[in-house]
């Protein structure tokens, strides 16, 4: 779920290299953004920046992370009543925060947390007058060691703590029967002595320690997915719960596919083979395909694609504006399409929502053609 | 959806009511269309916005210029709409209508020149020019002023704080005198110093210059290293009721060689040239045994417009609220037959009516349809409800207003804009003057759920529409706007291309943010956002024409083109409508203000390297900049 962040440290790092726009990606009938997406209509206009957002169940609601108050330069969580227009803070306010999902069938919502660290507001002010000094950071994503996973109950207001663990836990998400969480933790750097080459990669690209993991919703029974080295993230599980789909990057950093597995970590396939930085799949309702976020066709450009689910062809272009168009997440009921995009100008995303052509989509998907086999390198 | 039927007069019967369908042949599969035009029917009788759009937009009000028979029919349709829903005259007025004087235009009415030298400089007597060689500037006082004269370079100020030492007075004392300046500036300057002295070489800019160092008159000359080389300055249109505080007259190439032989060893295109290079430390000088006598007489013709102004009282008071108010206004004014020089109208549309259906027919009939939404509810605010003229001639309907204000200004909680709101595309809907108040983000997110639009905000108040008089009142504001076209400023800017349907929505979404506003108990606090583009000159220091539309809509990398002008420089070029300019003559260009430094640079005649962006590729032109007269 956060690799946004990632992705635009990556772009520090390396000497970015331009592909040109439309290079021999889709041979068939060309589509644009109008046959997918229609009534794009903006829905966070308050603050510097939001993103992520995931629907209530019942699809009347979305909760996502914003970065708009005065006193705190970092993300909190909101939620968003399609009604009434009303949001709402549910974090505390304090610290960072990443990652939040609604519990279906229940008044919970997790989301990750750094609060409980008491260095937090000593945070806050440094990043605040970072910024005040006008020399603002580059945009990035630091995997706070102290964040961690909390369900906050809408009845109650009281926030239970799901992971204790160090490392970064965050990025989860609810089973469609809302028992379990997928999520993302980098324990594995913290919970044994590290060799010489494990603690330069820790202090070069600490997200090579990320691994998935699944818990029950209470936090019990945490137990780890996946053990491939490079940054395992933003699992969800499919609309029907027998998979998870996550991305899986490479140890540079820089390619990222997705991926499925069972819920017990067996049967993990790789869905695209895109060599780019393909992250954030989600399910749409039907089960029939997956919506991601891909720089395919320029490394800062992001567009979102659409892949079979099962993998058979080269991933559809969904989007065709100027800016970062990424975390794409369906309706429940599958006729719309939230996702995080900077097309209305400037750096900094927003959340917007469109209406979605299922059938459109899935004929785009039938023309595409079969995928082509991994590149040797 | 946009509508392309032809224009339904307001006092035509509604469609709805003059279906007949006989009961007997109803089938079922009948019965099913009938239903479908039946509910046609009805929504287009249920727009609040067309039957306003279409009778502001008819050819009967002949473009509403200000002060014109036209004006006044249009205010007579609004001040019956407003009557209709219950709306009042202002507190302490009698009348909806609050007339305004301005200028309506300026013609040179007799000025001369005359010059006088000194016998014993060799050149015998006086000579006299008159009509033909002698011209007011349009802003100049009348009036008639004798006294010696320095030649003043061009004229050219830069205020310190630009941390750019440029000033032509520097070494002169020119109190009392008659000072000789050349239009534009230096010709030969690098491009970086043209830039900027090109921000203070607009002939206003100058006489202000000249007056505040005491000269009692400007003389302008185009010289002969100039585009339009010995040519008078024409009267450029200028809505001043007043002159601007002293005599400025420009002269012919033949009465400037003349003034100088008074200087032999100093010419004239000598004397330019050492200017040139913008050296500055190169001046003028005293032109020594000449005495100049300059008579300026300016004729402005005086008109009378009238902003229509009601209101709606607060139905539920509350005792000590903060600024009691909240304002919505349109300007309803339009550009005539294109008589005030302002038309984009091609040489075969010329003179004809510029119906001004979107600009601003739409944002007229959106504030009546607002104002009857917020009249049917209960209401803690008074609301202002401002129909604005003269807005085509420069915002001085809202100034006249703003200047003399018949509700005190500190009372006003907030005002909303509606500049061309009648041709939405693909959902978007631009807001702008964000920037005057931290409440409007939170206001718009929350009003932008229930109306759903893709909403484009932008910061910046200083805009081309009456908004920008609210702010220099320190009012927060807000204007609404869904993009330029190819019809902007056009007689075929008609009624029939305004897509109602979405005029209606950003109506129920801008009732909406006023029914917050009516409500909220704090008002919107006031923020100053600083102007982007400092100087005297602005765009009057222009001279350059390329004949490029920009989209003011737009918020991409570059300059997105809303359309060329037909024949000119842009055309030639082959540019079109939807291309965005990146790169002209070796500047990068990434918004409106770059475009428009990078305008000061460009030299007349000279083909200069367009970068653009046409369908995600990068192209290259060659445009020849012609010369703004």
């Amino acid at each position: 779920m956060t690799v946004f962040r990632i992705a635009l440290v990556a772009v520090l790092l390396v000497a970015p290299v331009f592909s040109s726009v439309g290079h021999g990606l889709q041979e068939g009938p060309s589509y644009q953004e109008r046959d997918f997406l229609t009534r794009v209509r903006r829905l966070t206009i308050e603050g510097k920046r939001a993103g992520e957002g995931y629907w209530s169940p019942d699809g009347k609601r979305i909760v996502f992370q914003s970065e708009r108050e005065p006193g705190n330069p970092f993300y909190q969580i909101y939620v968003l009543d399609l009604t009434s227009g009303d949001t709402r803070r549910i974090s505390t306010g304090l610290g960072k925060t990443t990652c939040a999902f609604f519990r279906p069938g229940s008044d919970e919502i997790e989301f990750a947390s750094t609060h409980a660290d008491p260095k937090s507001k000593q945070l806050q002010d440094e990043e605040l007058a970072i910024r005040a000094s006008g020399k603002e950071r580059r945009y990035s994503w630091d995997y706070d060691p102290e964040m961690d996973i909390y369900a906050y109950s809408e009845k109650s207001g009281a926030l239970k703590r799901l992971t204790n663990a160090r490392g970064y836990d965050a990025e989860g998400s609810y089973s469609p029967d809302g028992q379990w969480i997928v999520f993302s933790s980098m324990r594995s750097a913290y919970d044994h002595t590290l060799t010489g080459k494990e603690k330069k990669a820790l202090d070069e690209n600490p997200s090579n320690f990320a691994e998935i993991y699944v818990m029950r919703a209470d936090g019990s029974q945490q137990t780890r997915l996946t053990n491939v080295f490079g940054y395992d993230g933003g699992p969800f599980f499919t609309a029907d719960g027998k998979k998870i789909v996550w991305r899986r990057f490479d140890e540079q950093g820089l390619i990222a596919d997705v991926w499925t597995m069972n819920p017990d970590g067996s049967d993990q396939r790789q869905i695209t083979t895109f060599g780019s930085m393909s992250w954030a799949p989600y399910i749409h309702p039907s089960g029939a395909y997956f919506i991601f976020a891909s720089n395919k066709l320029g490394f800062e450009n992001f567009e979102l694609f659409m892949v079979d689910a099962q993998g058979t062809k080269e991933p559809v272009r969904v989007t065709y504006s100027d800016g970062f168009d990424g975390l794409p997440v369906p309706s429940p009921d599958g006729k719309m399409l939230a996702w995080t995009s900077s097309r209305a100008g400037g750096s900094a995303g927003q959340l917007f929502l469109a209406q979605w052509n299922h059938e459109k989509a899935l004929e785009a998907l039938k023309n595409a053609p079969p995928r082509k086999p991994a590149k040797k390198s | 959806m946009t509508t392309r039927g032809k224009p339904r007069g307001s006092t035509g019967a509604p469609r709805a009511l003059t279906l007949s369908v006989p009961k007997a042949a109803i089938s079922r599969a009948s019965a099913f269309i009938v239903v479908i035009a039946v509910a046609a029917g009805l929504h287009a009788q249920a727009s609040k916005t067309r039957a306003h759009v279409e009778t502001l937009a008819s050819a009967r009000l002949e473009g509403r210029l200000a002060g014109s028979n036209g004006e006044r029919l249009a205010g007579d349709y609004i001040v019956a709409e407003l009557e209709k829903i219950g709306a009042k005259p202002l507190p302490g007025q009698q009348d909806f209508r609050l007339p305004f004087e301005f200028t309506a235009g300026t013609k040179d009415s007799g000025s001369t020149i005359s010059l006088r030298f000194d016998p014993k400089n060799g050149v015998e007597g006086g000579v006299v020019f008159g009509r033909n060689q002698a011209r007011a500037l349009s802003f100049s006082d009348n009036g008639d002023v004798e006294a010696p004269v320095v030649f003043a370079g061009y004229g050219i100020v830069v205020p310190e704080s630009q941390g750019f030492g440029y000033d032509s007075y520097a070494t002169l004392d020119v109190k009392d005198k008659i000072v000789v300046v050349l239009r534009y500036f230096p010709e030969d300057a690098e491009q970086k110093t043209r830039g900027i002295l090109a921000r203070y070489a607009d002939l206003r800019y100058k006489a202000m210059a000249a007056r505040q160092h005491g000269a009692k008159a400007m003389i302008v000359v185009t010289g002969p290293r100039s585009p339009n080389a010995g040519e008078l300055a024409p009267m450029t249109f200028d809505t001043a009721i007043a002159g601007s505080g002293i005599v400025a007259i420009s002269v012919t190439g033949e009465v400037a060689v003349k003034l100088f032989e008074a200087v032999p060893d100093k010419p004239l295109p000598a004397s330019q040239k050492s200017l040139d290079d913008a050296n500055p430390h190169a001046t003028g000088f005293a032109l020594p045994g000449v005495t100049v006598r300059v008579h300026a007489e300016v004729e402005r013709e005086k008109r009378t417009g009238h902003n229509v102004v009601a209101y709606l009282p607060a139905t539920m008071p509350v005792p000590g609220l903060a600024k009691p108010w909240v304002a919505v206004g349109a300007h309803y004014d339009h550009l005539g037959h294109g008589e005030a020089g302002n038309t984009l109208a091609s040489k075969d549309e010329a003179g004809r009516v510029h119906f001004g259906a979107d600009d601003n027919a739409s944002g007229s009939a959106a504030v009546l349809a607002i104002a009857a939404t917020l009249a049917k509810q209960p209401r803690r605010r008074d609301v202002l409800v401002a129909l604005w003229s003269g807005e085509e001639l420069g915002l001085i309907g809202s100034a006249a207003f703003v200047t003399a204000p018949p509700v005190p200004l500190d009372l006003i909680a907030a005002y909303l804009n509606f500049d061309m709101v009648g041709r939405m595309q693909d959902n978007k809907l631009v807001v702008q003057a964000a920037g005057t108040s931290p409440m409007w983000a939170k206001i718009l997110e929350q009003a932008n759920i229930a109306a759903g639009f893709d909403l484009a905000v932008q910061e910046d108040p200083y805009q081309p529409t009456d908004v920008a008089t609210f702010n220099l009142a320190s009012i927060p504001g807000l204007t609404f706007f869904t993009g330029t076209h190819a019809d902007y400023h056009k007689p075929s800017d008609t009624a029939d291309k305004i897509d109602y349907e979405d005029l209606d929505r950003v109506v129920d979404f801008a009732a909406a943010i006023v029914r917050k506003l009516e409500d909220a108990t704090e008002a919107p606090s006031f923020t100053k956002v600083q102007q982007q583009m400092q100087g005297g000159g602005g765009r009057a220091g222009v001279r350059i024409f390329t004949g490029t539309i920009p989209d003011y809509s737009s918020e991409v990398k570059g300059l997105l083109l809303g359309g060329v002008v037909g024949g000119g420089p842009a055309e030639e070029a082959g540019l079109q409508k939807g291309d965005v300019i990146v790169e002209i003559a070796g500047q990068t260009i990434t918004n409106i203000y770059d475009y428009t430094y990078a305008l000061d640079i460009l030299k007349i005649g000279q083909p200069s390297k367009v970068v653009y962006m046409r369908g995600g590729k990068r192209m290259e032109t060659t445009l020849t900049p012609a010369a703004r007269k």
